[in-house]
């Protein structure tokens, strides 16, 4: 049968007509996953030689003239929100979610495959809008990631006078409707297109999280919306959502009245639960790849759901732990330190779980679990100093440091993109057919492992020494020793090494696409359904003409009697043995 | 772990559009809390002026009713295998939709030529994002409308489901809940 213009389960599969169908406006989750990973990727390197540009202005201050402190302030607006929004979320969301979510739960396909092809274009435009400020007079915004107001809409800021700052909130708004559909598509999959067999707690941890990351997305993500429409109304209309009475030159602009802190809550209602809808796909990640390459059943499957739920619900009422400076009630920052540390409990029973998950396990040293373990030990680090930071009485000392620069950088930055490589070479056999070159794989490991150490543990110690983050330039300062320049040369060194050895894994891709190994149809040994359908890697339709029935869990690892250590998913008990 | 074949049937016995629509219906609540949590913390400040709110407004609502009850119509004509009703309770919806929208617009203008401009007073700025964005989904839920009204008078059996036509009635019902507490809101503060 032509499987295009197949019929199954009385429903005719989306049939794509020519190559503009099936390569560029495919309603097939896998492509749509390989395009969100393409210009996740894509816009992703962009951030990536942003934040190369600001670290050679605090190494070498002066070296390049063109990096002045507007462009410096911009070149850091844009680094943050190119990788918090455009390209984790994108990433995690767009690109592990739409290859995941139907191939692990043994469906076809996303249940609305045409809102799901929109979703990515809604996306791409919002990608084109963001790099489109780049080319506009006074160029991007450069008011901080946070685009607090009243600097982020005025003139002055760099990008506040042009439309810089218009197209930043423009693409934020449609980058949250793109993400509003292919999250929608997501919960009604998990919810709807189950295989047989396939009951919630059965779900890999993976697509629990992802889930639960949507939700999170989907709640959240209003907030940022409109607080983007109320700022747009401020910058285009003059209206007085949160501008307060501007005095400018000597003279009275007609703004007034107006609460800067309100767009606060409204951006960081959005900004925690943010850090958990990266964090949460990352640790689906890892307790995939964890039980895999340690060949051993995941410990506290229950526990771990729980905990997830959990996180994500607790994460709703952190979120002023990011405005104890902003001059709130005392009480009020009593409140969200509290939440800050119960938010701990669960998650350390997450890692918990992995470190007890390795006990005793025939640990394979692959390069998916050499990202597993340097994931750990980089998410506790930067846990530890979370811990910090959610104090309100440490936390005035330190806030907008570096130490808080390092903090997050080691718990929402390279954390999720140790779990994200690990990810990626963990799948590529499942979506290529062909395996990715293991020496070139730990040559990066090792260099993007030790290299982000080197960068992120020093700017703990220039944080305590109250050096202020945000700064163009440090050198005017009496309290800032000259340690702090030779370390910022230092990091600037290894950030250059980490940000080069980043094109030995494009390159692996690349050149393993034509000349990796074949894969194995399960190379790693998975309990999963991903690994398990007829074709490798999967067809259109996923399944050929039957859909998989579930008949256990997804870690049945060194079940006593089996012939293989592991069984699949779909294996009935009598064929274990 | 269990490993016997479980059943599984589709969530709380709903069909793939009614968990689509009902979580956008989540999602659109969200947004619609944090524009009054929004009003809510600004009316607290000095310069706050309350806008009169047009009598037009009342008119309008009564409108948003009507349409809603033309979908109630319309789902129990599906119910019923009677077509024809069907189809005159969704032109009922339709049309009541389009003069309420277009109450909205008016009312707007009455407002901008009695002086109350939108930047001039929070309050007033307020008033007209909170009746826009509530517009835009209405507007939203007319799109939907005329994809099911264009089938179901193309006589397409999947539409004129009581499912089809009764989904679309929950967001028009749920858009004349969103404007109900949205209204009561501007009226009494």
């Amino acid at each position: 049968m032509d499987q295009n213009s197949a019929t199954y389960e009385g429903q005719k599969m989306y049939d794509p007509k020519g190559w503009w169908d099936t390569y560029v406006f495919s309603q097939d989750h896998k492509v749509i996953a390989l395009q969100y990973v393409c210009v996740a990727l894509a816009i992703g390197l962009t951030g990536m030689f942003l934040s190369l540009l600001m670290r050679m202005q605090l190494g070498f201050p002066g070296l390049f003239e063109s990096i002045d402190a507007g462009s410096y302030y911009q070149d850091v607006t844009m680094h943050g929100m190119i990788m918090v929004i455009y390209l984790l979320t994108a990433l995690f969301l767009g690109g592990f979610g739409n290859y995941l979510i139907p191939l692990m739960l043994g469906c076809r396909d996303m249940a609305f495959p045409f809102v799901n092809m929109l979703s990515f274009w809604m996306y791409f435009l919002s990608v084109i809008i963001l790099v489109a400020s780049f080319f506009v007079e006074s160029g991007p915004t450069g008011a901080g990631w946070t685009l607090y107001p009243p600097q982020s809409i005025l003139e002055g800021t760099p990008g506040g006078d042009g439309a810089g700052i218009i197209l930043m909130l423009a693409s934020l708004a449609v980058f949250i409707v793109a993400f509003t559909m292919g999250g929608l598509n997501y919960i009604t999959t998990v919810l709807q297109s189950r295989a047989k067999g396939m009951t919630l707690m059965r779900m890999p941890l993976i697509i629990w999280c992802i889930f639960l990351a949507t939700f999170l997305g989907l709640l959240a993500f209003p907030a940022l919306l409109v607080g983007a429409i109320m700022l747009i109304f401020d910058r285009v209309l003059e209206t007085s959502f949160f501008m307060p009475e501007i005095f400018k030159g000597g003279e009275v602009l007609d703004y007034g009245g107006g609460s800067p802190v309100l767009f606060q809550h409204l951006f960081w209602f959005f900004g925690h639960p943010e850090v958990y809808i990266i964090a949460l796909p990352a640790f689906g990640i890892i307790s995939e790849l964890i039980s895999v390459h340690a060949r051993k059943n995941i410990f506290g499957y229950n526990m771990m759901v729980w905990a997830l739920i959990a996180i994500a619900g607790i994460a709703f009422i952190v979120w002023a732990h990011h405005m104890y400076v902003a001059g709130m009630n005392p009480y009020l920052g009593f409140f969200f330190a509290t939440t800050t540390l119960i938010i701990a409990v669960p998650t350390a029973i997450k890692v918990y779980n992995w470190v007890l998950t390795l006990w005793n396990a025939n640990i394979k040293m692959t390069v998916p679990m050499l990202y597993c373990l340097a994931f750990l030990v980089t998410f506790l680090n930067g846990g530890l100093t979370g811990l910090f930071l959610g104090n309100v009485a440490v936390d005035v000392p330190l806030s907008d440091t570096y130490f808080v620069v390092g903090h997050f950088h080691m718990v929402m930055a390279v954390s999720p993109v140790l779990a994200l490589y690990g990810g990626l070479y963990h799948w590529y056999p499942s979506v290529t057919g062909r395996m990715l070159n293991d020496t070139l794989g730990k040559i990066h490991f090792w260099i993007t492992f030790v290299g982000t150490y080197l960068i992120y543990f020093p700017m703990h110690y220039i944080g305590f020494l109250g050096v202020p983050r945000r700064y163009y330039s440090n050198e005017q300062y009496d309290f800032i020793p000259q340690s702090v320049a030779d370390l910022n040369q230092f990091i600037t060194v290894c950030a250059l090494i980490v940000g080069a050895a980043q094109f030995i894994l494009l390159y692996n891709f690349i050149v393993s696409l034509y000349k990796g190994a074949i894969a194995p149809k399960n190379p790693w040994g998975a309990c999963t359904l991903e690994w398990q359908t007829l074709e490798s890697p999967p067809g259109h339709g996923n399944w050929g003409e039957q859909l998989p029935v579930v008949y256990r869990w997804p870690y049945e690892y060194g079940l006593p009697g089996a012939t293989s250590d592991f069984v699949p998913q779909n294996v009935p008990d009598e064929q274990i043995t | 772990m269990n490993s016997y074949p479980a059943s599984e049937k589709a969530f709380l016995g709903l069909n793939h559009a009614q968990v689509f629509v009902y979580v956008l219906m989540t999602v659109i609540s969200i947004l619609f809390l944090f524009i009054t949590n929004a009003y809510l913390f600004r009316m607290n400040f000095q310069d706050w002026s309350p806008v009169p709110i047009p009598s037009l407004l009342w008119f309008n609502t009564i409108c948003l009713a009507l349409a809603s009850v033309g979908m109630a119509w319309s789902k129990s004509g599906a119910k019923a295998t009677d077509h024809q009703k069907t189809k005159v309770g969704l032109a009922i919806a339709g049309v009541f939709v389009v003069v309420f929208v277009s109450g909205q617009t008016w009312a707007w203008q009455e407002l901008n030529a009695s002086g109350y401009f939108l930047s001039s007073n929070p309050a007033n700025t307020f008033f007209y994002l909170i009746t826009a964005l509530h517009a835009f989904h209405v507007l939203g839920g007319l799109v939907a409308w005329f994809v099911v009204t264009f089938r179901v008078f193309k006589g397409d059996a999947t539409m004129l489901q009581p499912e089809s036509v009764g989904l679309l009635g929950a967001y028009w019902h749920y858009m004349l809940l969103v404007w109900g507490v949205l209204f009561a809101m501007l009226i009494t503060t």
